[in-house]
């Protein structure tokens, strides 16, 4: 069942993931089908404590020459999922920029720490040395539009280039100021998503707040004992209505609201979140039930998975299958919101709903219909995606099938 | 169709003991009180320095703040709570504190501001360079466009230390505006959506300075504009060739279309 399509969707032409799994929308696809994990021990950062994390895989491709200033892991990352050749992103954005023109294009990128994890090698020679390395650039690299900005000259693109940086929400958060500028005639594409890389601020951050975890994480499990943190980027070029075929599926619509609780807890009752997906609802003028599949935020800690039941449950029931994908992907941060949008879209191609993968026994008090396998065989339009945040930042997304 | 906003108030925060005098703008100091005492001591300056312009543009908006839409404009958000973490980490022992973590993350001045009000709106915190006013202000509109009636916007920069990227951080500053889809009254002025073009005009080499080391002080040739009462004038938010611009408009007792 499924009313006429909001008049707030907004075609997506091409998307790309890289995340621990492997680089390209296809990996992803194959570790949702067969609910492997990639987490593991490899590490870019020494820690005082163990646990797997999501590092991606192998050699990232480099950046040219004229753009060396911005040369930093979280800009390698989003160039390795702006060239995969499969996903053709980059070639959408080509195409994208000739038919409208390059400042008719936007770049909205979300992230968390950016370039921090070369800025973290920098101070190193500070607080040992006292001064930064002489290639040392603030603005280039450590700067949260650095990766935005970077997009943007690679693609020789002239439209408005920002970042939005709200914690944990910020890749959803940055699809929904894309999908903005394109249905306010600011743009008529805008290449948005979601990067961050792994860094030791995050890790050890998250160690102090006690909410990592030592072993493979373990999404909605009742002995969930915290976050395996990941890196990832996550691409999506959205174009106009009409402009990007019949078949490209859409970004419906975003939903937003703030716990106005606390800055690293959820509110107990979970209203934030309540709020984030009934806004997301009406403004697709949807019911509840015509969500076919809902991705959670489902960190593994134990409160925000709790919450997060209770509040799914409350706007949902028990009706809606959902499932919880960062025990394959790693919680990726700044990119998660994307990258769990992107999960979206290829649930959607493939007619699957990924499993939950590191679920054993179901905590007692989720009574959402969690999907622990992955299915196949399903029949879906209409999906949504939560990702909350610190500061109580929270947007649920929408996607669907083209009409 | 495009909408000129309404600017319904507006209120800029100086730095303590730091702000140099800028010719025609009126500042307002912290106001350390606008904070409980368990927020103002977790807080950075430029968190209290936002939420004092906040509170302010507010008040002269006239607005119910437990229901404001708002969106945080920043290019280094908690610079020195993330300074102070980054001279941690090289002591691969050291335990980070998880107050400080938490309170570095770019929306930290939203969430506070979202807390502080009990506003479960949406905000948002985004960042981008010599522009950052600019987008801050786009990003306003946008979402005023998509139908929300009235938004804070609040762009602020604190310093930052001086071998991140000088001169940029060696003034703080932050500034508040209520912007409204609502038609505004007579004597209030509306703002046109910012357009890329060739900057127009020459700025003042004072304001110019301060967007070399604030980028966020774009916003002060068009505070400059409103406390001046110009009736209609084009504003270059930026200094770079090519930059983005707004048209400033006065409504007129009779005439609301100038």
């Amino acid at each position: 069942m499924n009313a006429v399509p909001a008049e707030s969707a907004v075609p997506v032409a091409a998307y790309s993931a890289v995340f621990c799994g492997g680089s390209g929308s296809g990996a992803l696809s194959r570790s949702l089908q067969n609910g492997q994990s990639a987490l593991g021990s490899r590490s870019l950062i020494e820690l005082p404590f163990d646990c797997p994390v999501g590092m991606v895989p192998g050699e990232l491709p480099p950046l040219r020459e004229s753009l060396q200033n911005f040369n930093c892991r979280n800009a390698r990352l989003a160039l390795a999922a702006l060239n995969q050749p499969d996903d053709g992103v980059r070639s959408a954005v080509e195409a994208a920029a000739g038919r409208w023109g390059a400042e008719r294009v936007g770049v909205v990128i979300g992230t968390s720490t950016s370039g921090l994890y070369e800025s973290e090698e920098a101070y190193r020679l500070l607080v040992s040395e006292g001064h930064m390395p002489d290639d040392f650039n603030f603005l280039t690299r450590h700067a949260y539009q650095a990766t935005a900005r970077y997009l943007q000259l690679e693609l020789g693109l002239r439209g408005p280039c920002y970042a939005v940086s709200t914690a944990c929400s910020s890749g959803a958060k940055a699809i929904a100021a894309a999908q903005r500028l394109i249905l306010n005639g600011v743009c008529d594409a805008v290449l948005t998503g979601g990067v961050d890389t792994l860094c030791g601020l995050t890790l050890r951050g998250f160690h102090s707040l006690g909410l990592i975890a030592e072993s493979v994480c373990r999404p909605m499990d009742a002995q969930r004992n915290g976050i395996n943190i990941g890196e990832a980027a996550g691409l999506l070029l959205l174009q106009k209505p009409g402009s990007a075929g019949d078949a490209a599926p859409c970004i419906v619509s975003v939903g937003e609201s703030s716990d106005a609780h606390h800055m690293s807890s959820p509110h107990p009752g979970g209203e934030g979140a309540i709020l984030a997906m009934r806004s997301a609802l009406q403004g697709a003028r949807l019911q509840p039930a015509a969500i076919d599949y809902l991705n959670l935020h489902a960190t593994a800690t134990p409160v925000n998975d709790l919450v997060e039941a209770r509040a799914v449950f409350s706007v949902f029931g028990d009706r809606v299958p959902v499932s919880g994908t960062k025990g394959i992907t790693g919680h990726t941060l700044g990119a998660a919101g994307a990258i769990e949008a992107i999960i979206g879209l290829l649930v959607l191609r493939h007619q699957i709903i990924p499993g939950t993968a590191g679920l054993q026994t179901l905590e007692p008090e989720c009574h959402c219909q969690v999907v622990r396998q992955t299915r196949t065989g399903v029949r879906l339009r209409t999906v949504m995606s939560n990702s909350f945040g610190f500061g109580g930042n929270n947007a649920s997304l929408i996607a669907a099938m083209a009409e | 169709m495009r909408m000129n906003p309404g600017i319904k108030g507006y209120a800029i925060c100086r730095e303590e003991n730091g702000w140099p005098d800028i010719p025609g703008i009126d500042t307002i100091a912290v106001d350390r009180k606008l904070l409980p005492a368990a927020l103002r001591r977790r807080s950075s300056l430029c968190t209290r320095m936002a939420v004092s312009a906040a509170v302010a543009a507010c008040e002269q908006a006239g607005v119910r703040r437990e229901s404001l839409v708002s969106v945080f404009a920043s290019v280094g958000g908690e610079i020195q709570v993330t300074d102070d973490l980054c001279r941690e980490l090289p002591d691969t022992q050291a335990l980070i504190s998880p107050t400080r973590f938490h309170n570095s993350v770019h929306n930290t001045t939203a969430g506070y501001w979202s807390i502080l009000n009990c506003c479960q709106a949406p905000t948002t915190a985004i960042a981008s360079v010599t522009d950052v006013f600019a987008i801050g202000l786009l990003e306003a509109w946008s979402q005023l466009m998509q139908g929300v009636t009235d938004i804070l916007l609040v762009c602020y920069d604190e310093r930052w230390p001086h071998y991140l990227a000088p001169p940029v951080g060696e003034i703080a500053l932050a500034a508040a505006f209520v912007l409204s889809s609502e038609a505004p009254a007579t004597g209030q002025y509306s703002i046109s959506v910012p357009a890329l073009r060739e900057r127009d005009g020459s700025g003042s080499g004072q304001v110019d300075e301060m967007i070399r080391k604030a980028p966020v002080a774009a916003c002060l040739p068009l505070l400059q504009a409103l406390q001046a009462g110009r009736k209609q004038m084009r504003i270059a938010l930026g200094i770079d060739p090519l930059c983005w611009h707004v048209d400033l408009y006065k409504v007129a007792g009779h005439d609301r279309n100038l």
